[in-house]
């Protein structure tokens, strides 16, 4: 048995304008995974195929072991999988999915179900087309959550939600972590969302991984380096330094290999560094795609 | 213990399509008790809406029941479930099929129990009137798998104007058999071969349309 919730390797996917190229992707087990791109980048086609609903044209997958799509309905028994584009039979109480529900999931737990009800301000006997956008989210994860599934996977569950919504959402997805075996990927492209709950981060673009690692070490990686340059004096290239925009004596370079001695290097050929800034995911995620871009440009 | 989620899926779309189910049985029972009221009018009239209960709820059942499930996005729902994607045309298709035949097989039944014991209709009709009832269900299976495999609201709409500009045609050319129709006024049901071969006929067809379409349906590779 693996001990990673999510392995791919070498999938890809070729649509006619779009194409999901040789992603590798392993989420070990009892960690929370953000996904995060662009619009369009291939989240949502990496989570079909990880879900088996979409196949692969190459590359292996496995999710909680088995592999997919093959074995696909043995997976999904412990799957939790949200999607932003899923959607509950209007015309039908909240109530009617979760007797739906526990009808097919034997680790239904009614009690577990109940408080997610109150905690969430949902209540049975609703239709869904009477809930709000948030609601309805709310709900989709109560059916999801209730289940006890061994991996969450959601699929910009955040998207179109008001502050309040989101930040219970995100709150209720922490308490779930509580429960150290569960894995949960979640994909999105609000990156304050994804910093808040996420072991680690793995960066998506135009179908490609441009990056992925510990949330720790991009956040401990990546520094903006606010540079002074006398005149007569050339910024030297570094390694570890993915951008650089200079007007007149100053700029402003990029690492996303930051250590100390950059500094002084800098300083060594003759140019003062100012200020060593931290910077957050979104700038990261930012720098990340742009520098990503300009490598697959050139 | 896991429960089958195709019985799940099934009895989900019972719950869902019963008030078509029980609309469409009341529409077909009102249609037969005004053939029961005797004279022309009443038996053509009675006799029309009895068909157009059998083709209705035939076209409708796949329409709401699949095209619907995708458009409305329920089927990424569904496919989350411990489903696979042959597992879910099964149940579409075995669902679909039942509810079908509850009001087909009831008001079917019914028609012919009607011309045997009152004989408004003379009883020489009933091969004519399973003849012509079994098209609805040809229809139905041509719109189920077109919806199913198509999975666009296009191709459900191109399977339902075909079907319904197709009927009348069919009809007109069924009543034209003289071997079918000789018999129509009779005091008794006469199985002849040519009223045998079109019902096996009709069968053939369905089970043809159905089996293609699972047979289609297994050798997809993206679902949702």
């Amino acid at each position: 048995m693996s001990d990673s919730a999510i392995e791919l390797s070498g999938v890809g996917k070729k649509y006619r304008f779009f194409s999901l190229d040789n992603i590798h992707l392993k989420l070990p087990e009892g960690q929370i995974m953000g996904l995060i791109g662009p619009n369009g980048a291939g989240k949502s086609t990496t989570i079909r195929i990880l879900m088996g609903l979409v196949h692969q044209d190459t590359g292996h997958v496995r999710v909680l072991g088995f592999r997919m799509p093959a074995e696909q309905v043995a997976a999904k028994w412990d799957i939790g999988f949200v999607s932003e584009d899923m959607r509950l039979y209007e015309s039908m109480t909240l109530g009617w999915h979760m007797n739906f529900i526990q009808s097919i999931y034997p680790n239904w737990d009614p009690a577990y179900a109940q408080l997610l009800l109150k905690r969430f301000g949902v209540r049975a006997e609703q239709k869904i087309k009477g809930l709000s956008h948030g609601q309805r989210v709310k709900a989709m994860l109560l059916l999801v959550l209730a289940r006890k599934p061994k991996l969450l996977v959601l699929d910009e569950p955040t998207t179109g939600l008001d502050p309040v919504a989101r930040h219970e959402i995100l709150r209720e997805l922490t308490n779930v972590m509580a429960d150290d075996g569960r894995s949960v990927l979640f994909s999105s492209h609000n990156t304050q969302d994804v910093e808040q709950i996420s072991d680690q981060i793995t960066f998506i673009d135009r179908g490609r991984i441009i990056d992925s690692m510990d949330k720790e070490m991009y956040l401990d990686r990546w520094r903006r380096l606010r540079l002074e340059a006398p005149l007569g004096i050339e910024l030297p290239a570094l390694p570890g330094i993915v951008d650089v925009r200079q007007e007149g004596r100053l700029a402003i370079a990029t690492a996303n290999a930051f250590v100390p001695d950059l500094a002084n290097a800098y300083e060594r050929a003759g140019v003062r560094v100012q200020r060593i800034e931290s910077m957050t995911l979104e700038e990261i995620f930012v720098a990340n795609v742009e520098h990503s871009r300009e490598e697959v440009g050139a | 213990m896991r429960g089958s989620v195709v019985r799940g899926l099934i009895l989900k779309d019972w719950r869902l399509q019963r008030a078509q189910i029980i609309c469409s049985l009341c529409g077909g029972a009102f249609a037969l008790a005004l053939v029961q009221w005797g004279g022309e009018t009443p038996i053509v009239v009675g006799g029309v809406w009895f068909f157009v209960a059998l083709i209705l709820v035939g076209h409708t059942l796949p329409l709401l029941g699949i095209i619907n499930e995708r458009k409305k996005q329920h089927l990424a729902f569904l496919m989350s479930l411990p489903v696979s994607y042959i597992q879910y045309t099964t149940a579409k298709l075995v669902a679909n099929v039942v509810l079908f035949l509850i009001p087909w097989l009831t008001l079917v039944s019914a028609a012919v129990m009607l011309i045997e014991i009152r004989g408004v209709v003379p009883p020489g009709a009933i091969p004519v009137v399973l003849i012509l009832a079994l098209l609805p269900f040809v229809g139905f299976s041509l719109i189920t798998g077109a919806v199913l495999v198509g999975e666009t609201e296009g191709w459900g709409l191109a399977a339902n104007v075909f079907c319904s500009s197709t009927y009348g045609l069919v009809w007109y050319f069924l009543t034209r058999i003289p071997g079918l129709m000789a018999h129509a006024t009779g005091p008794s049901p006469v199985w002849n071969s040519t009223a045998l071969i079109i019902l096996a006929g009709e069968c053939a067809l369905i089970t043809l349309l159905l089996g293609l379409t699972y047979f289609l349906q297994s050798r997809k590779r993206d679902f949702v």
